[in-house]
């Protein structure tokens, strides 16, 4: 049984009607082999005309559809809903842009009506070679892995947890929260940090649709979008977490005593220890590198103190398998460090600190118990904050040292009122609502902000530290007891290792890099993999919890349990009769869908990650990659009525 | 004389929308510029272009989305390199290299779908029609 196509060339009222012949069209292609049907419409894009075209499918039988009017950007899709209600397949409809790029374009209406029927032609030539495309959908795992529970990781999870979404939370320290439970108060809204954070972090806890795992890092990850099988490491704590009551009896008679990372080594802590006070899960862990006991001699002082049986030296690490549908990094950043700018004396000399030794020194359940001192156990009468502190070296502006420094100035203020603060900065970055009200209300304070070029230097002069500094092309001095630097967001160190067996790409500054910038900016080229909050760049909480929520939106409106996953029917797929086995096309993938079957030596299009963009099939030597509704043929049939 | 024509691969998520864009705007450009749309500019398979010339085109247009904007990550990239490799080929076939033109239009530039379409007409029409030997 031969095709029966179905030409319609909209008039789009005036718009094609006055400028293109359609009557003369219709009649000439009226003769055309296997064209059965060709009429004209005023508008086939109202309800008028789709019901007509749904009808024409029906009546005529139509086993292909030319429809000459608009761009297909406009309309398409409604007309590919049309030819489904007729029951054809909607990859036999071949749309032709017969206004924007034709009756707009040409004043000739003679040549306008030439070109007009050049692409009508190559329309019917095309769509005669079209195939119909089946949707295929995939099941999938609709549970989630989140990595990281700072405050982008835990809005995620939250997000779809009271969705009933099951979540899996790897974090690699001993608790979760992040950076931001290290902080007393948080611009802009200066609230306190653990009190902000505090009723999130139970819920995380509480909740049995999340699994937490802390100590706990991500190891393998394969498979693709609805269906990752992950592997997660979760280092031993030594300490059950199901025995301990975290009544902190065991801090005590532990011998060892070594710096507090988590304080920036501001305080000491024992083998046995809790980050800090307030650490959520309220389970101490032993650090297994500096206690004696698993080091093998003898001392079992904590197991000995603990009257629940809590203690377990012979723990070991866990090797987790989970399958999960998607995955949302969230492993934040790390500070620059400012050892390497001498001139700053950072590392060197005593009372130069960084903004996040002084977050600690000013929090409650900081080595000072929020009291800002200086090493001497004095209070300091005068601070400098030096902004912009490895800004040159990075190349680009962290966005948030400003803020965090002038809220820093608030809170000294507030505890020691009588202290003289200098902000020297080259550049004031405060592009927020309240950001310029905050910066304000630090100058009524008496903050002092003094624009410099960016060179400063910090010696010790007997007691006190003097910065020098160039203003105006003038170099000035001012002598205080305490520089408070602001070093730049960089990082996290373990960014290349997870980019690394993902497969997803880094920025030139080492961040994970999003899909696109404006509209898929916490999207990455891998499908179902997203990154939130400061791995993708420098963020401040804000925009770190909405980076969060909006990942988890995506996923709860895309991946839905109990539904397939649709996938993207253009696809490009690879004869493996014709495939050579070189190789080509698995390095030119920007999607990573091609691997290499080793079996059969020939190469593999995951229908999962294939988007569809056709790369493979034109850097194909054998023909063995076809890119399906954009075969060769189908682009030669158009060539062949266009090129005339 | 055979009209010369120019057979002009779009990218469908820049330069498709940029000669929409020139529509939009009523820019006006010669009616030999004859479009087909591509999913990207990396779908540009050589052999589009030599079809083309030997279906009777004079000219061939591979439009993209400019550097770093393409949809797809890297196509336009690999567009260039396959341009700049099939028009040495060409030469060595005697077709002038000036009828094969790559470019990038973003989706907004109506203006500079027109530019572009204007010149390549302008650059055909200064060569001539193509005459490929059999």
């Amino acid at each position: 049984m031969g095709e029966k196509i179905g030409v319609y060339v909209c008039k789009c009222g005036p718009n094609i009607g006055d400028r293109i012949d359609v009557d003369t069209i219709v009649e000439d292609i009226k003769g055309i082999e296997d064209v059965t049907t060709a009429k004209w419409h005023n508008l086939l894009c109202s309800e008028d005309g789709l019901k007509f075209l749904k009808e024409e499918i029906k009546n005529e039988k139509l086993t292909r559809v030319v429809i000459a009017a608009c761009t297909p950007k406009t309309y398409e899709h409604k007309f590919m809903s049309v030819c489904e209600e007729a029951e054809l397949n909607p990859y036999l409809l071949q749309m032709t842009n017969i206004r924007e790029q034709c009756a707009w374009v040409t004043p000739d209406k003679t040549a306008a009506t030439e070109k007009a029927k050049k692409f009508v032609m190559a329309a019917i030539s095309r769509v005669r070679v079209q195939e119909p495309i089946e949707k295929k959908e995939i099941d999938i795992q609709p549970d989630v892995l989140v990595v990281g529970g700072g405050v982008a990781g835990l809005e995620a999870t939250l997000t779809l947890a009271q969705k009933g979404r099951k979540v899996y939370l790897a974090e690699k320290s001993p608790c979760i929260g992040g950076l931001g439970a290290r902080f007393e108060e948080v611009y802009q809204t200066m609230e306190c940090a653990p009190c902000m954070l505090a009723p999130e972090l139970q819920e995380v806890l509480q909740r049995e649709n999340v699994e937490t795992f802390t100590l706990s890092e991500v190891e393998d990850v394969v498979g693709s979008y609805g269906n990752f099988t992950v592997k997660i490491r979760k280092k031993a704590r030594y300490v059950s977490e199901e025995a301990c009551i975290g009544c902190s009896a065991c801090f005590e008679p532990c011998p060892v005593e070594v710096p507090n990372e988590f304080d920036e080594g501001l305080s000491r802590r024992k083998a046995i220890y809790l980050p800090f006070a307030g650490a959520l899960p309220n389970v101490p862990v032993i650090d297994k590198d500096n206690c004696i006991g698993l080091k093998g001699k003898e001392c079992n002082a904590c197991e000995n103190s603990c009257a629940f049986g809590a203690i377990n030296f012979g723990d070991e690490d866990e090797i987790i398998e989970k399958k999960v549908g998607a995955i949302i990094l969230a492993i934040g950043s790390t500070l620059f460090d400012p050892t390497s700018l001498t001139a700053l004396g950072y590392g060197n000399v005593d009372n130069v600190l960084t903004g996040l030794e002084l977050e600690r020194l000013n929090a409650s359940n900081g080595p000072t118990g929020g009291k800002i001192l200086l090493k001497n156990g004095r209070e300091p009468g005068s601070i400098a904050f030096i902004y912009c502190v490895g800004r040159k070296e990075k190349g680009y502006c962290s966005g948030i040292c400003c803020m965090y420094s002038v809220k820093l100035a608030h809170l000294v203020k507030e505890k020691l009122p009588d202290v003289k603060i200098y902000s020297f900065y080259s550049d004031l970055c405060l592009p927020k609502k309240d950001h310029q009200r905050l910066y304000g209300e630090a100058v009524d304070k008496g903050v002092e902000f003094i624009r410099s070029d960016g060179t400063e230097s910090v010696t010790r002069k007997d007691n006190n530290l003097v910065v020098e500094y160039k203003t105006d092309s003038k170099t000035k001095r001012v002598s205080v007891d305490m520089v408070v630097l602001a070093p730049a967001v960089e990082p996290n160190p373990d960014t290349e290792k997870l980019a690394g067996f993902l497969d997803i790409p880094r920025d030139e500054f080492g961040f994970f890099s999003e899909e696109h910038a404006l509209m898929k900016p916490f999207g990455t080229p891998l499908e179902g993999v997203f990154i939130v909050g400061s791995c993708q760049g420098p963020k401040d909480i804000g925009d770190a919890v909405a980076q969060g929520a909006a990942s988890a939106g995506r996923i709860l409106s895309r991946l839905i349990p109990g539904e397939k996953l649709e996938l993207e029917a253009m696809i490009s797929e690879i004869n493996e009769d014709l495939c050579g086995g070189c190789n080509t096309c698995i390095s030119l993938c920007p999607y990573f869908a091609i691997s290499r079957d080793e079996e059969k030596k020939v190469a593999v299009v995951n229908e999962t990650l294939c988007r569809g963009c056709g790369t493979c099939v034109a850097a194909c030597p054998t023909g063995a990659a076809r890119a399906k509704h954009f075969t060769k043929e189908q682009v030669f049939a158009e060539i062949k009525e266009v090129a005339k | 004389m055979k009209e010369p024509t120019i057979v002009s691969f779009l990218c469908n998520w820049c330069s498709y929308e940029g000669a929409d864009k020139a529509g939009n705007a009523r820019l006006n450009y010669p009616a030999n510029i004859r479009v087909i749309r591509v999913m990207c500019s990396g779908r540009v398979d050589p052999e589009f272009v030599i079809q083309s010339f030997k279906e009777g085109a004079s000219g061939v247009l591979i439009l993209g989305c400019h550097p770093g904007d393409c949809h797809y990550k890297k196509g336009n990239y690999k567009a260039l390199r396959r341009t700049y490799l099939l028009k040495r080929t060409l030469k060595q076939l005697g077709i002038e290299e000036e009828r094969v033109r790559l470019d990038w239009v973003a989706a907004g530039e109506g203006e500079r779908f027109a530019k572009v379409a204007n010149e390549m007409a302008e650059t055909i029409k200064k060569l001539g029609p193509l005459e490929l030997k059999s």
